[in-house]
C-alpha cells in the first residue's frame, strides 16, 4: 500500500489533515451566500404578517388595505395553499388557514419593490382573531382536559414509524419495552429518580434564513436558498403543491451555518407561494435576526423523568423512562426527535430491562425541530447527571461506574440489536486520563470551589431507513476531476472531505479535485439532507462506489488496449498502472478522448462519467409496542468530555478551566477537521449550557435578540480545549469513518453539571445553569434564603 | 412583543458643521433626532421606536472628535470621541485608567469604534457603562444651545430611564473631567452574564485617594449602573469609607449600604434580588481591588 508509482511520490489524502477547500472563497469574500445573487430590476421582496397570539381561531382576515398601497404587487394567505406538508408528519399549512398555533405563525404574505414597502404593507393587512386557551408546557398538553392543537391528527398523512394519538396533542408515542422493568426494581440495591428540564434554544447561525423564490411561465419553479435540505426541499415543496419534484429546483450557494435549522423546509415555503403570485419575477424573502429566534426551527424543551436502578455490585438493572418533548405547533419533523429519544434512552449502557415512553407534544411555542444533536443532548443532560447521582449512592468512582456499565462489542441495547464495535470505554477513559481525574485540584481563589465530572453519549443518524446519498465524478480533458455530489457544505467541512475521499478512491492527486457546486438540485446528484452527522459516511460511500465505477471503466478499457485483464490495474497518482506488464500511462491521455486502436482503424473508450450511490439496506422496522427490532439504526458515535472548572460561590459564574474531548469516529479522514468540530462542539454545548435559552412568557418569545439572548463569544471559551481522537472502524464506512459534526455537544451540559456537582456538592436538574440559578442554588444550600 | 422591521424607515441625513445649523434644523418642527456613533439610534429606528424626518449628524462639528488636556491636569473630551480612542488615548490610560476600563467594557470592540462617550451618557440608559466612571470623577458635561453654553454636572444629568437634563435644542458637546485628586486608583467592575458584549446586570465604579482632612484619612466615590431608574452615586457607603478606619469589617458596610442604596428591578438578564446581591459582592470587590492599591502605594 506504501508502494510510490510515478514519478511524484503520492501520499494518500485520507487521514490527513487536508487545508479546507473553502476557506480561501471564505476569506476573501469571494464565497457568495444567498442574499449576494444579484436578480436585476425584477426582483421583488416579501414580508410575512405573523400570529400575534400562541393560539387563536382567525375570523377575519382582509388584505384589501395592503393590496391598495402602490407598489404592492400580491398578498397570499392560507387560501392560496394546497396541501399540508410536513417531513415524516404533514401536519402545517404554509400560511395558516383557520387557525393560529404560535406566535410568528404565518398568516399572510406580502409582495412588494422593496422590503420596507413589503412591511408596511403588510402592517395594513386587518386580522380578528379569536384567542383559543393556549398549551404551554408538554406534561399538560397531555391530559385528557388540555385544549386540542390539531383535531384533524388522523387525517394527516404519517411516515410508517412514527404514531400520533387521534383526539391528544401526542403526535408520536414512541414505546420500549425490553425485560421486565417492574420486576427488576427489586433486584436493585440503590435506585435513583429525578425530573429535568430542557428549555428551548436555538441555533443562531451567522447567516439568518433566507430564500429567493422564482415561477417561471412554463410553470418551474426555481428557490436560492441557504439549505442544508435542498433535495427534501424540493420533494416537500412539490408535493405541497401538487407538482412534480422535476418542476422545483432548488440552488443552494455557500450557507453561512445551520446546525439544523436549515434541514427540512421552514420558511422556504413561504417565497413559493408569495413567487406563484407573480410569475417571472423572483421574491426575496429573509428573517431578520428577531425572526431567525422564533419563527425558523428552535430546539424543542423536554421534561424528562428518568429512574435507574443498579444492584450491589453497581450493574445496572432497569431504567425506566419518560419524555415529553414540548414540541411546539408543528411537529412534522420534531416527532422524529421523539422516536430517536426513545431508541437511544439508555445512553451508551448496558441495561437488560429498559421501559420507555417518549411523547412528542404539540404546544402553542415555536416549531421544533433538527438541531445539533437531535434530541441528544437534552437526553443525556438527565440520563448522565442520573449515572452520576447512582454511582454516588453506590459509593463508586463515576469513571468506573461507567466503565463498568458502558456497551461493549456485543452488548444489547435496548431496541434488542448487538451493538458493532465501539470506543465508549477508552474514549472514557482517555478523557479521564487528560484531565488527571481522581487528583483533587486546588482552587484559584477562597470564594471559588473547583471540581471534575465527565458524561459519555452516543448518537446514532436519525432519518428513515433508506436515505440515500449519489455522486457523480466525471473527467475534465486534462484528468482534472468534477465532483458532482448533493451534501452541503455548512461551514462543516463536508465539501473537502468529498474531495479527499474522491483523490484516494480514484487515485488521483487531492489538487486535481475540483468539488462542482453550488448545489442545484437540476444537477447535482441526488442527496437525501445534510443532517445526522451523515453525510462523510453516507456521501462518502457514494463516492466510493462512483469512483470504482469509473475506474471500472477506465480497465475495461486500457485492459482491451493492451490485451490486459482488469484485475491487473490500477490508478496511481492518475496514471494507470499494470501490475503485470508493468506499463502505465496517463490519465489524460484517455479519460475524455479515449485511446487510438492500435492499427490506427479508430478510437475506443470516451468520456469516463463515474456514477454511484448509497443506501443502507438493513435497517429494519422496530415493533411498535415494544421498540425491539434486528438493527434501529445504521450506527452510533459515541464519545465523552470531560471538564474541570470553578464556581464562584459569590456570584454563581462558572469558569471552564479545560474540558477534554475523546470521540470515537471510527477514522478521521482528516483529524484538524474532526478536532474542530470537537472543539466547536463544546463551545456550543458550553454556551447552551450556561447561557443560552429561549424566553417564552406564556407563549411569547421575550428575549428574541442578540442582546436579550446571549451566546458564547471567543472570550468565553475553556482555557483549555483538548480534543482526542479514538478510531474504532466502522464496518460500512469509508476507510471506517464515522460523522462527528453532532456528538460533540452532547455530553457537554451534564460534564459540566456533574463538575459542578463535584465542585460545589449541588445538582441543578434543569437548564441553562445561569450564574443567578447556581447563585440561587448555592444560597439554597447554604441554607439561605 | 415588539415587532422589528426588516430595515431603516428613510430620513434625510444632514452632517451639521456649526452649532448654529443644529439649533436651527431642531427648532424647524420636522421630527429630527441627533447622530453621533447610531449604535443606539438605529436600533431604536429599527424597532419602531421613533422615525424621524432628519437625522442631524453632530460628530463633525469642531472639537466634538479631539481630546485635550486642560489647565490644570484635566481632560476636556469631545462628546463623539469613540470609545476605543478614548480608551487607548494616552492621557486618559495616564490620568484616568477608570474611565478607560469604563469605556472598555461597552459592547464589543466593533461597537467601540462607533460608539461614543456622549452618545452612551445621552443615551442615559440605565445600564450605560461610562455613566459611573463620569459620576465618580465627577465629571461636567458641556452642553451648547442656542442660547449659549450650560455646564452641568454628571450627577444631575441623568433624569430617568433615557432621560437626560438636555433642554429642547441643546446638545452634549464635551465631557470634562476635572483634575484628579492626588493619588487616586479606580476601578470599574462590571457583571455580565458573558465574557463581552453584554450589558451589565450590575456595575460599580470606585474611586479611592488619601485625603488627610477625613477621619479615615481616605476619601472615595462610588457609582452604580443597572441597578436603579438612572446610574447612581452612593453617598452612604462613602460616608461609611470617609467616617470608619478602612478594613474589612468597614469596605463590607460599605458594600451593604450599595445594597441598600440600589433599587434595582427584574428584567430579561436577571432577577431583582440576584441584582441586589451582586451589587454587595461587587462593590466589595471594588473596594478591595481599590483599597489593595491604595495601601500599596501608601
Amino acid at each position: 500500500m506504501t508502494e510510490k508509482v510515478g514519478p511524484k511520490s503520492f501520499p494518500s489524502p485520507i487521514g490527513e489533515s487536508v487545508p479546507r477547500i473553502d476557506a480561501l472563497p471564505k476569506v476573501t469574500g469571494e464565497a457568495k451566500f444567498t442574499d449576494d445573487i444579484q436578480f436585476g430590476a425584477d426582483l421583488l421582496y416579501g414580508r410575512i404578517v405573523r400570529s400575534p397570539h400562541p393560539h387563536a381561531r382567525i375570523k377575519r382576515l382582509d388584505v384589501s388595505k395592503a393590496l391598495a398601497l402602490p407598489g404592492v404587487k400580491a398578498v397570499v394567505t392560507g387560501e392560496d395553499c394546497k396541501d399540508r406538508f410536513g417531513l415524516y408528519l404533514k401536519d402545517r399549512y404554509t400560511f395558516c388557514k383557520e387557525r393560529v398555533r404560535y406566535v410568528g405563525d404565518p398568516v399572510a404574505g406580502v409582495v412588494a419593490t422593496s422590503e420596507n414597502l413589503a412591511e408596511e404593507a403588510s402592517r395594513l393587512v386587518e386580522v380578528e382573531y379569536e384567542v383559543l386557551e393556549p398549551v404551554l408546557d408538554p406534561v399538560a398538553g397531555v391530559q385528557k382536559d388540555s385544549p386540542l392543537l390539531h383535531p384533524q391528527l388522523k387525517d394527516y398523512t404519517v411516515a410508517s414509524f412514527i404514531y400520533p394519538k387521534h383526539g391528544t396533542n401526542i403526535s408520536n408515542h414512541f414505546k420500549l419495552r425490553k425485560g421486565d422493568v417492574e420486576k427488576a426494581w427489586s433486584e436493585c440495591s440503590v435506585i435513583v429518580e429525578r425530573e429535568y428540564r430542557v428549555p428551548h434554544v436555538q441555533h443562531t447561525p451567522i447567516e439568518p434564513h433566507i430564500t429567493v423564490a422564482k415561477q417561471d411561465r412554463s410553470g418551474q419553479i426555481t428557490l436560492w436558498a441557504s439549505s442544508q435540505s435542498p433535495f427534501a426541499q424540493r420533494d416537500l415543496i412539490a408535493a405541497s403543491l401538487g407538482m412534480s419534484p422535476r418542476d422545483v429546483r432548488v440552488i443552494s450557494p455557500f450557507v453561512g451555518g445551520g446546525f439544523g435549522s436549515k434541514a427540512g423546509v421552514s420558511m422556504e415555503a413561504l417565497a413559493v407561494i408569495m413567487a406563484q403570485k407573480v410569475p417571472g419575477h423572483p421574491v426575496k424573502v429573509r428573517l431578520t435576526r428577531e425572526e431567525e429566534f422564533y419563527c425558523a426551527f428552535v430546539r424543542q424543551g423536554l421534561v424528562a423523568k428518568i429512574k435507574v436502578g443498579a444492584d450491589a455490585h453497581g450493574k445496572l438493572v432497569a431504567m425506566k423512562t419518560e419524555y415529553y418533548w414540548d414540541a411546539g405547533a408543528y411537529t412534522e419533523y420534531g416527532v422524529n426527535i421523539t422516536r430517536a429519544a426513545g431508541y437511544s434512552c439508555t445512553g451508551p449502557y448496558d441495561v437488560p430491562n429498559v421501559w420507555t415512553d417518549s411523547y412528542c407534544v404539540y404546544t402553542n411555542h415555536p416549531v421544533g425541530g433538527p438541531m445539533r444533536g437531535f434530541g441528544m443532548p437534552e437526553i443525556h443532560w438527565g440520563i448522565e447527571q442520573t449515572m452520576d447521582q447512582l454511582a454516588e449512592e453506590l459509593g463508586m468512582d463515576k469513571l468506573e461506574f461507567r466503565l463498568k456499565n458502558c456497551l461493549r462489542e456485543g452488548s444489547i441495547t435496548a431496541t434488542g440489536s448487538a451493538i458493532h464495535p465501539i470506543g465508549v470505554a477508552e474514549c472514557a477513559a482517555k478523557a479521564a486520563e487528560a484531565i488527571d481525574w481522581g487528583e483533587k485540584e486546588s482552587s484559584s481563589a477562597p470564594h471559588k470551589l473547583r471540581g471534575k465530572g465527565l458524561a459519555i453519549m452516543w448518537k446514532a443518524p436519525a432519518m428513515p431507513p433508506n436515505a440515500g446519498s449519489s455522486a457523480l465524478i466525471r473527467f475534465n480533458e486534462d484528468a482534472t476531476v468534477s465532483v458532482g455530489i448533493g451534501g452541503q457544505e455548512l461551514g462543516q467541512g463536508a465539501h473537502t472531505i468529498a474531495a479527499q475521499i474522491a483523490a484516494a478512491s480514484l487515485g488521483v492527486p487531492m489538487d486535481w479535485i475540483r468539488i462542482s457546486g453550488p448545489i442545484d438540485t437540476q444537477y447535482s446528484p441526488y442527496e437525501w439532507q445534510t443532517v445526522a452527522s451523515r453525510i462523510t459516511w453516507s456521501m462518502g460511500n457514494a463516492i466510493i462506489d462512483a469512483a470504482k465505477d469509473a475506474r471500472r471503466q477506465i480497465f475495461d478499457l486500457v485492459a482491451q488496449q493492451w490485451e490486459e485483464t482488469p484485475a491487473d490495474l490500477d490508478i496511481r497518482d492518475g496514471q494507470v498502472i499494470s501490475y503485470k506488464s508493468e506499463r502505465s500511462e496517463p490519465l489524460e491521455n484517455l479519460v475524455v478522448y479515449g485511446l487510438p486502436k492500435e492499427d490506427d482503424s479508430g478510437w475506443r473508450g470516451g468520456p469516463i462519467i463515474g456514477r454511484g450511490s448509497f443506501m443502507p439496506d438493513y435497517v429494519s422496522a422496530l415493533d411498535p409496542e415494544t421498540g425491539q427490532g434486528p438493527r434501529a439504526v445504521v450506527h452510533f458515535t459515541a464519545g465523552c468530555q470531560a471538564v474541570d472548572l470553578e464556581v464562584d460561590t459569590e456570584t454563581g459564574k462558572i469558569e471552564l478551566l479545560r474540558v477534554v474531548s475523546a470521540f470515537d469516529v471510527g477514522k478521521a479522514i482528516n483529524p484538524d477537521q474532526v478536532r474542530a468540530q470537537m472543539e466547536g462542539g463544546v463551545v456550543q454545548g458550553a454556551s447552551t449550557t450556561l447561557l443560552e435559552q429561549l424566553r417564552l412568557d406564556e407563549g411569547f418569545p421575550i428575549n428574541a435578540s442578540f442582546t436579550d439572548y446571549r451566546i458564547a463569544s471567543t472570550m468565553d471559551m475553556p482555557g483549555e480545549n483538548i480534543s482526542i481522537i479514538v478510531e474504532v472502524p466502522q464496518d460500512d464506512g469509508p476507510w471506517g469513518a464515522r460523522g462527528i459534526g453532532e456528538h460533540s455537544m452532547v455530553p457537554t451540559a451534564p460534564a459540566i453539571a456533574n463538575a459542578l456537582a463535584d465542585a460545589a456538592g449541588l445538582r441543578i436538574l434543569d437548564l441553562p445553569l445561569s450564574a443567578e440559578r447556581v447563585f440561587n442554588a448555592l444560597r439554597e444550600k447554604e441554607g439561605m434564603p | 412583543m415588539k415587532s422589528v422591521r426588516p430595515g431603516l424607515p428613510e430620513f434625510d441625513y444632514i452632517r451639521a458643521e456649526t452649532i448654529e445649523q443644529v439649533s436651527e434644523l431642531l427648532k424647524n418642527g420636522k421630527p429630527s433626532r441627533l447622530l453621533m456613533g447610531g449604535t443606539d439610534v438605529f436600533v431604536q429606528m429599527r424597532d419602531g421606536a421613533f422615525s424621524p424626518a432628519i437625522l442631524v449628524d453632530v460628530k463633525h462639528l469642531p472639537g466634538m472628535q479631539s481630546i485635550q488636556k486642560t489647565g490644570n491636569k484635566g481632560l476636556r473630551i469631545g462628546a463623539a470621541v469613540d470609545l476605543n480612542t478614548l480608551a487607548g488615548h494616552p492621557e486618559v490610560v495616564k490620568s484616568f485608567p477608570l474611565l478607560a476600563e469604563a469605556a472598555q467594557s461597552v459592547a464589543s470592540y466593533q461597537l467601540r469604534s462607533r460608539a461614543t462617550m456622549g452618545g452612551n451618557l445621552c443615551n442615559a440608559s440605565p445600564a450605560a457603562d461610562t455613566a459611573p466612571a463620569a459620576l465618580v470623577l465627577e465629571a461636567i458635561l458641556v452642553a451648547q444651545g442656542s442660547n449659549g453654553e450650560r455646564r452641568i454636572p454628571a450627577h444631575d444629568f441623568f433624569t430617568g430611564p433615557g432621560q437626560n437634563a438636555l433642554q429642547d435644542g441643546e446638545i452634549l458637546t464635551s465631557i470634562e473631567i476635572p483634575p484628579p485628586p492626588k493619588g487616586p486608583v479606580g476601578r470599574y467592575l462590571k457583571l455580565g452574564r458573558n465574557a463581552e458584549g453584554d450589558l451589565a446586570i450590575v456595575g460599580v465604579a470606585v474611586l479611592g485617594y488619601a485625603d488627610k482632612t477625613s477621619e479615615s484619612g481616605f476619601r472615595f466615590r462610588m457609582a452604580l449602573s443597572s441597578v436603579a431608574p438612572t446610574p447612581i452615586r452612593v453617598p452612604t457607603a462613602e460616608d461609611i469609607l470617609e467616617s470608619r478606619t478602612i478594613g474589612d469589617e468597614t469596605i463590607s458596610a460599605a458594600a451593604q449600604a450599595a445594597r441598600k442604596t440600589a433599587k434595582p428591578i427584574d428584567d430579561v438578564r436577571a432577577s431583582a434580588g440576584y441584582r441586589s446581591a451582586m451589587v454587595e459582592v461587587h462593590a466589595r470587590r471594588a473596594l478591595h481591588a481599590v483599597w489593595t492599591a491604595l495601601g500599596r502605594e501608601a
